[in-house]
């Protein structure tokens, strides 16, 4: 009676190998020899909207890259922990990264386009993996600005530089170049921190569309947006996990005092 | 309450107000400062321009002749006339003159012959065709045929001289310089000297040879004669004449046209006369030539090394103390880099390349000498700094951003050195070859050690295989200049010549930045649209 909307909320504690697309086992990570992810432990449950919620420097950014392993390109970085993804540690020695970062999409807070043609831009990816044949390329671009919402707006200007796109079209150009690429993850940090409201809102609608071909986790400042789209939410503090579960509990009733402190605004 | 506060933002807005004054002078100060020696510079480099234009444009302008009659007061014998060239007008020249004269007789007005300056129409320019000039006064050609007072025949003569001249080249290269190896054949083959075919041979080039001779007496006997300014006759052979003229008849239109065809000349042919006059094809294309090759080995190179001090190397102390090394390579006197090139370069590595590949020709060396290559590698390491400063100054600019991106779908490093982040770093390689081209078009110590020489016998281009010889021994207008400005003082030809050169080059180096800055407007076109 109770189930007005067909929303299914599984139950994180009881999530099969099959549902999970991250596995993040006592993962920590010392940035600069300061500890920023402190034994962090938590299944990220497959096709399925993930928030990161905390303070600035709570560590929430370095959890994301360390799921593509880009903090590795940071100077003075060390890490022990594990994450499992497909049954294998992505941190393993024969992991080979280049590939695991075309599974794990990312697309960073401040849109980044290469200065190149649109079409070129969502290439990208492939090109490196080295495919070359034009009417695939030609196929995966259609689809992936398809998905990224953004084909209508750009389909008569695929070969004009992409730095001519509004801030929000260069946004969903960069989903969409790490969409062509078929990932099982997509990696987003604070998406829509540089956008206004309406773009913002274009974002979310694509993000709430995004989980149906991957599974999704997102950074953000906005509680009310984490609460829009995200399934599931995990409040990080000082690099500490403090709460993690399904949005709607997290954000109505918190189990946890920081998390209900933060959330109703009193620090933070 | 609001009164006084009033009061207060009053005395505030009064307070700043003084200070904004005051900043306003010392902009106004500052502002006029930087202006001044802005317009010294430029006052400094324009009459750079403009002095080395004027003198540079004399060497192509026709020259007004002026008859010189000086009157001795002492010594009927110095009594002399004399013909003399001078591009300025006549009382700029009398002054001229006048000066020179003075200092003839060392400062000594009173023992200072009289002289009349007249400008005569009938005096031709005769240009030779070895590069010489000679001025007279028409008097009579001389052919074989007999003697005509008409100089329009000129023309008529002149191609019956060329056709000989044909004949001539014909019976030399057809005829002469056959039998002349079938000689040397028989005399390999140790054939008596009695022999037969040898007789025949003999006779046959004995009969060439009598022909041949005919024709150049024949030849010779066709010349113009010309008479000085005292009056007396001189010959020219028509064979020798280039062209010839009456410069003072010239009409503004003539002169732009003969001025035009002497540009050509200047930029097409091989200097004549001890580079005083002709030409300075060779010396433009070796530089040219010198500073592309420069251009490939540095480019490469640079930005290699700017990509592994910028993306590679660790960030410690062995690092920053390349940097410094690198910066502080770009204040090394040229000379050193000339002495360290002949050193390592041409006797080291040059060495090893003739005994290892080259011994058959030991000793005379192949590459074990100066040439085009040394240069360009010398002139390759001395702009090498310039380069890597420049190519590490693009790669600074290149957004983290963009790096992030392209690891982020799955780019390794070298992928994303070669596909994101060069392309955007192009426009800064391009400011380091512009920077390293104009220095390399211009220097000059380095270069007289590793192999640009005063004259060339052969252009490092040419029809024989491998067609670049990058071994030869090349011109460059550098070395050009600085040989001519020491050997030709007192020529006023050979120094307007320098001027002219000094002019191209000049030109060269403008025309050459110009082109790179063109290729990186449209890098940065392409990929800074940020």
């Amino acid at each position: 009676m109770l189930k007005l909307f067909e929303k299914e909320t599984l139950a994180l504690e009881s999530l099969s190998d099959e549902q999970t697309a991250l596995d993040v086992k006592n993962l920590s990570v010392r940035l600069n020899d300061s500890l920023v992810l402190d034994n962090i432990s938590m299944r990220i449950p497959k096709n399925k909207i993930t928030a990161m919620i905390g303070q600035s420097g709570c560590g929430k950014s370095t959890l994301l890259s360390s799921f593509n392993r880009m903090n590795e390109l940071h100077q003075h970085y060390a890490y022990s922990g594990e994450v499992i993804m497909d049954g294998r540690n992505i941190y393993s020695k024969k992991e080979n990264v280049a590939k695991l970062r075309t599974q794990v999409g990312m697309v960073f807070q401040r849109p980044n386009p290469f200065p190149m043609s649109i079409y070129e831009n969502v290439c990208f990816g492939l090109r490196i993996q080295g495919q070359s044949e034009r009417r695939e390329l030609d196929e995966i671009v259609e689809q992936s600005l398809r998905h990224a919402a953004l084909w209508d707006e750009v389909k008569d200007r695929l070969f004009e530089s992409a730095l001519l796109l509004s801030g929000g079209q260069q946004q969903r150009l960069v989903i969409a170049r790490a969409l062509a690429l078929k990932p099982e993850v997509l990696l987003l940090d604070e998406p829509t921190s540089a956008l206004d409201p309406l773009t913002t809102l274009h974002i979310e609608e694509l993000v709430s569309q995004l989980k149906h071909n991957c599974t999704v986790i997102i950074v953000t400042h906005n509680m009310q947006q984490a609460a829009r789209v995200s399934d599931y939410s995990a409040f990080l503090h000082q690099g500490q996990l403090i709460e993690y579960s399904d949005s709607d509990s997290l954000f109505t009733m918190p189990e946890k005092k920081q998390t209900e402190d933060y959330i109703t605004g009193r620090y933070g | 309450m609001a009164k006084a506060n009033k009061k207060a933002t009053d005395k505030e807005m009064r307070k700043s107000k003084k200070v904004i004054l005051n900043a306003q002078q010392k902009q106004a100060v500052s502002s006029f400062t930087a202006g001044l020696s802005a317009a010294i510079l430029l006052i400094a480099l324009i009459s750079l321009v403009v002095f080395i234009m004027i003198k540079g444009t004399a060497y192509f302008w026709p020259a007004n002749v002026f008859k010189v009659t000086t009157i001795s007061a002492t010594s009927p014998s110095d009594t002399g006339q004399v013909f003399v060239k001078s591009s300025v007008d006549q009382a700029e020249f009398i002054s001229a003159l006048e000066n020179r004269l003075e200092t003839q007789f060392s400062g000594n007005k009173a023992s200072m012959p009289e002289f009349e300056v007249e400008q005569p129409t009938k005096v031709y320019q005769i240009n030779l065709l070895n590069g010489d000039e000679k001025l007279g006064v028409f008097s009579r050609l001389h052919t074989q045929s007999g003697q005509y007072e008409d100089i329009q025949r000129l023309a008529k003569i002149k191609a019956e001289v060329n056709l000989l001249q044909a004949d001539l080249r014909s019976i030399q290269d057809e005829q002469l310089t056959v039998l002349h190896r079938k000689i040397a054949n028989l005399d390999q083959k140790n054939v008596e000297q009695g022999a037969p075919a040898r007789l025949h041979e003999l006779e046959l080039f004995d009969y060439w040879q009598s022909r041949a001779d005919e024709l150049s007496s024949q030849i010779e006997q066709y010349s113009i004669e010309f008479t000085d300014a005292m009056g007396n006759p001189f010959r020219v052979a028509v064979k020798n004449t280039d062209t010839l003229f009456l410069p003072n008849q010239l009409s503004l239109g003539d002169k732009f046209a003969y001025s035009a065809s002497k540009i050509f000349a200047f930029v097409s042919e091989s200097p004549k006369q001890a580079s005083t006059s002709g030409g300075v094809f060779p010396a433009l294309f070796g530089t040219v030539l010198m500073v592309l090759i420069m251009a490939i080995i540095v480019a490469p190179f640079g930005a290699m090394a700017a990509i592994y001090l910028h993306e590679y190397a660790p960030n410690n102390k062995l690092t920053s103390i390349i940097r410094i090394c690198v910066s502080n390579m770009a204040g090394v006197p040229s000379v050193v880099y000339g002495v360290f090139g002949l050193g390592f370069f041409v006797y080291f590595l040059g060495g090893s390349i003739d005994s290892i590949f080259f011994s058959e020709a030991l000793p005379s060396p192949t590459f074990g000498t100066p040439g085009l290559f040394w240069a360009a590698l010398t002139m390759a390491l001395l702009t090498l700094p310039v380069v890597i400063v420049s190519t590490e100054e693009g790669l600074r600019r290149v957004p983290e951003g963009l790096r992030a991106g392209s690891y982020a779908l799955g780019a390794t490093k070298i992928e994303t050195i070669l596909k994101t982040v060069l392309p955007i770093a192009s426009p800064g390689i391009m400011t380091g070859v512009i920077l390293a081209v104009a220095r390399a078009a211009g220097e000059v110590a380095p270069l007289i050690l590793v192999g640009a020489v005063k004259f060339a016998p052969s252009l490092p281009v040419d029809s024989d295989f491998p067609f670049l010889h990058l071994e030869r021994q090349f011109m460059h207008l550098g070395v050009f200049i600085y040989d001519g400005a020491f050997h030709n003082q007192t020529n006023t030809q050979g120094s307007s010549m320098m001027f002219a050169s000094c002019m191209l080059l000049l030109l060269i180096v403008f025309v050459l930045n110009l082109f790179a800055i063109i290729v990186r407007k449209r890098l940065r076109d392409r990929f800074l649209r940020l």
